[in-house]
């Protein structure tokens, strides 16, 4: 009789939720999720003092954004620096669409991520010839063409004084709460954490994987390098374009100074601290950077309370703190959370023998 | 096995008491809360950091003097680096955790920015930014300053540079005046631009090209060099102190003789530090506010306040301006309590009856109607001379109807 799991076809071995558990468990978070979470999300909110609902929706928006550069530098293995800027194209056009033309949500978000999509592959062509830190650059002066343009087509973004736009109205009902806007975005977050998982299992997916590893080989066993290379940077700023668009209409308000040089190198960080290469990477990740400067500020805050003569020291402590986590952590967890997430699953898993 | 759960269920009852009295003593005091986004640590940190000082010291003091008619405020102060997403960030939480009527804010751009918010959320909105696009209460009835706007301290920098135009350049004859405005690219600095062109513009004033000078910039030769070319009689300079100064000490090495004025976040007593000989005679500045140690009534609660959490403290105007901020603020609250209606409505309609309100001379007497949310329209010019600033002349404007909101 077969103990653990052992599988004896392929198709078996390719499953996402392999066990019955596993689906048990994915199920009852999706209900915890959808049902249970946002409705006790206020009492979590005055516990805990940090806004729960709103990092949450936070949180979604950046995880569809993380899940796109994973596609590009987790799977396919190219640096970019011009994610932040790409998200910033993907919420002026859903925005600007929105507002200016009059579309609706379903049509304006698509089209943002389309865009987006668009523009990161003009950027991402370059790739066929530079690796590493060489399309680092490059991409990195995407960033600063994007960010420039954001900046001074005053007639159609605004300036630097940004622009306004309304929450979105699906079904004569607006996604003007935190609770309404929740739904939303994590419906979107499942769809895209499921396409990404199901996109690794395709031809697609695993010539990204081949890229990455060796090029070379890649190209020797018929895989198209450069077809291939710009697909990954279509796909990936998708993602983060519709990542844009979600976070427009959510914030409610956009201008450059969202999509600057530091929120490429945070979505750096997000997928390099959640374990690049993994699905679940970019979900840890974001959660980490998203969450962390908000229980740091819990600290701060109180601390400034105490002491008030030297109160405007801990505003900058804040950033210390979070500088020095981030070394620690690249340290002692350089493979990300993700992989340690697999070994505390494995270890129960084979609890209490450890092999 | 006995013990430890003995040990276990021990801790559970001392955190749920722990917890339970926790709640009980924060029930007693309820303070009114109040939100603060400061800039600590982002480019108008230079000025920021009094000015959010002040606030946390006119917090104690405030509550050391019977509070709101007995009851204690709470000052929930944070840094937001002067990033509109950040002050966004903060907004939601304030309004949904602390649950606050008041926030006392800071920059240009994350107040227009949360406007709408403001407006949906009745939440009163005291800024330090005094952008003249938050006055017009049909448009931002939630939005209040204390301060002379910008749009109106240019329009009078437009007018003073007109009036004095012969006595200060005797040889320019009877040509116009030249100016140029020298700004951030940021809300913050473009924000009274046009009006102070259109002013220019009326009263027959020649303008330049615009020179961008960033909030931190280290160098402004290109810029400055750029404007020679026009050679101005006069600049407008919208910064802060630190950008400021960088101006005129790179006007001074180039030896330009035009002369610059300053809105009122880039003129303060550190100028005199950070310009050094190159200001004297050569940077004016707008000043709604007295200046730190000047000999007003309302100076001495300022600064005994400041002594008490640091002895050796000496600040700037920023503390000023913070400073009537909050007393402006405690004046509304407590008008508002009296009323019975302690939140963001009441406190608006408590804010709106304030008329020719007394600073103790910290800044011109404030007035808010329900129709215009200018709280004044005069302020003292400056100048930098023999490293000291000397005032020059005191000015104002009408409160005209078309200058509202804009």
């Amino acid at each position: 009789m077969p103990s653990g799991l052992f599988h004896t076809n392929y198709e078996d071995d390719e499953k996402i939720l392999q066990t019955l558990w596993l689906k048990c468990w994915m199920w009852g978070f999706l209900v915890f999720l959808f049902v249970v979470f946002p409705n006790v999300a206020s009492s979590l909110s005055a516990i805990f003092g940090i806004n729960v609902l709103h990092m949450a929706n936070m949180i979604g928006i950046f995880i569809i954004g993380a899940h796109g550069l994973n596609i590009l530098t987790g799977f396919t293995g190219q640096i970019s620096l011009g994610h932040g800027a790409f998200m910033g194209v993907g919420a002026y056009t859903s925005g600007i669409l929105f507002m200016k033309a009059g579309w609706p949500l379903w049509l304006s978000l698509p089209a943002a991520g389309l865009v987006t999509a668009a523009v990161g592959m003009i950027f991402g062509v370059p790739s066929l010839r530079l690796r590493g830190l060489y399309l680092a650059i490059a991409t990195m002066a995407a960033q600063f063409i994007i960010e420039y343009t954001m900046r001074n087509w005053t007639s159609l973004t605004g300036g630097s004084a940004g622009l306004n736009i309304d929450p979105p109205v699906i079904a004569g009902l607006a996604l003007d709460t935190d609770k309404r806007y929740f739904y939303l975005v994590f419906v979107l977050v499942v769809a895209s954490t499921l396409f990404l998982k199901n996109l690794l299992r395709t031809k697609t997916g695993r010539a990204f994987v081949a890229v990455r590893d060796r090029y070379l080989s890649a190209e020797i066993m018929g895989v198209n390098l450069f077809k291939y290379r710009l697909l990954s940077f279509g796909i990936s700023s998708f993602y983060v374009g519709v990542a844009g668009g979600l976070f427009a209409h959510y914030n409610m308000i956009i201008s450059d100074e969202h999509f600057t040089m530091w929120l490429s190198i945070q979505y750096l960080a997000m997928v390099i601290i959640g374990g690049l290469g993994h699905v679940l990477g970019g979900i840890f990740g974001t959660i980490f950077m998203v969450l962390l400067p908000e229980l740091l500020r819990i600290p701060s805050q109180a601390l400034s309370n105490v002491y008030p003569n030297i109160f405007a020291i801990f505003g900058t402590l804040r950033e210390l703190v979070f500088g020095v986590v981030i070394i620690l952590f690249l340290i002692f967890e350089p493979d990300g959370l993700a992989a340690r997430w697999h070994t505390v699953r494995a270890y129960w898993k084979l609890w209490p023998f450890s092999y | 096995m006995k013990i430890k759960q003995y040990v276990v269920w021990l801790a559970v009852i001392g955190l749920v008491v722990g917890f339970g009295l926790w709640g009980c003593a924060k029930k007693e005091a309820a303070p009114i809360k109040i939100g603060g986004i400061f800039d600590i640590t982002g480019p108008t940190s230079a000025v920021g950091k009094d000015y959010a000082q002040a606030c946390k010291d006119a917090e104690q003091y405030i509550n050391e003097h019977g509070g709101v008619n007995g009851r204690k405020i709470q000052l929930i102060a944070n840094d937001y680096a002067y990033k509109i997403p950040e002050a966004v960030n903060l907004y939601k939480q304030y309004k949904d955790v602390d649950k606050v009527f008041v926030i006392q804010g800071w920059g240009t751009g994350d107040t227009n920015a949360l406007k709408p918010h403001i407006n949906k959320d009745k939440i009163v909105y005291i800024s330090a930014s005094y952008d003249s696009k938050l006055d017009d209460p049909s448009k931002t009835p939630y939005n209040f300053y204390v301060g002379t706007s910008y749009s109106d301290a240019i329009r009078l920098a437009m007018k003073f540079i007109k009036d004095t135009f012969n006595e200060m350049f005797p040889d320019a004859g009877n040509r116009a005046p030249r100016v140029v405005f020298i700004y951030p690219d940021h809300p913050y600095g473009k924000a009274p631009i046009p009006a102070g062109k259109k002013m220019a513009e009326e009263l027959g004033i020649k303008v330049g090209p615009d020179e961008i000078v960033g909030l931190r910039a280290i160098d402004a030769t290109s810029q400055l060099l750029h404007m020679k070319e026009f050679d101005p009689d006069w600049a407008w300079v919208g910064g802060t102190t630190p950008s400021t100064s960088v101006i005129v000490k790179d006007a001074a090495k180039l030896g330009l003789r035009t002369k610059f004025i300053s809105n009122v976040w880039g003129f303060d007593e550190n100028l005199i530090k950070l310009a050094g000989e190159a200001g004297n005679d050569r940077i004016y500045g707008m000043a709604p506010f007295a200046f730190w140690g000047e000999d007003v009534p309302g100076m001495k609660a300022a600064m005994e306040a400041a002594k008490k959490t640091n002895p050796e403290a000496s600040h700037t105007v920023r503390y000023i301006q913070g400073w009537s901020a909050m007393m402006v603020m405690w004046e509304g609250l407590k008008r508002a309590d009296k009323a019975g209606e302690l939140n963001g409505p009441g406190l608006k309609k408590a804010l709106e009856t304030l008329k020719d309100f007394d600073t103790g001379g910290l800044t011109a007497p404030v007035t808010f109607t329900p129709t215009d949310h200018r709280p004044n329209t005069s302020l003292r010019i400056f100048k930098m001379s023999n490293n000291k600033l000397v005032p020059v002349k005191s000015v104002s404007i009408e409160r005209e109807a078309r200058f509202l909101g804009w």
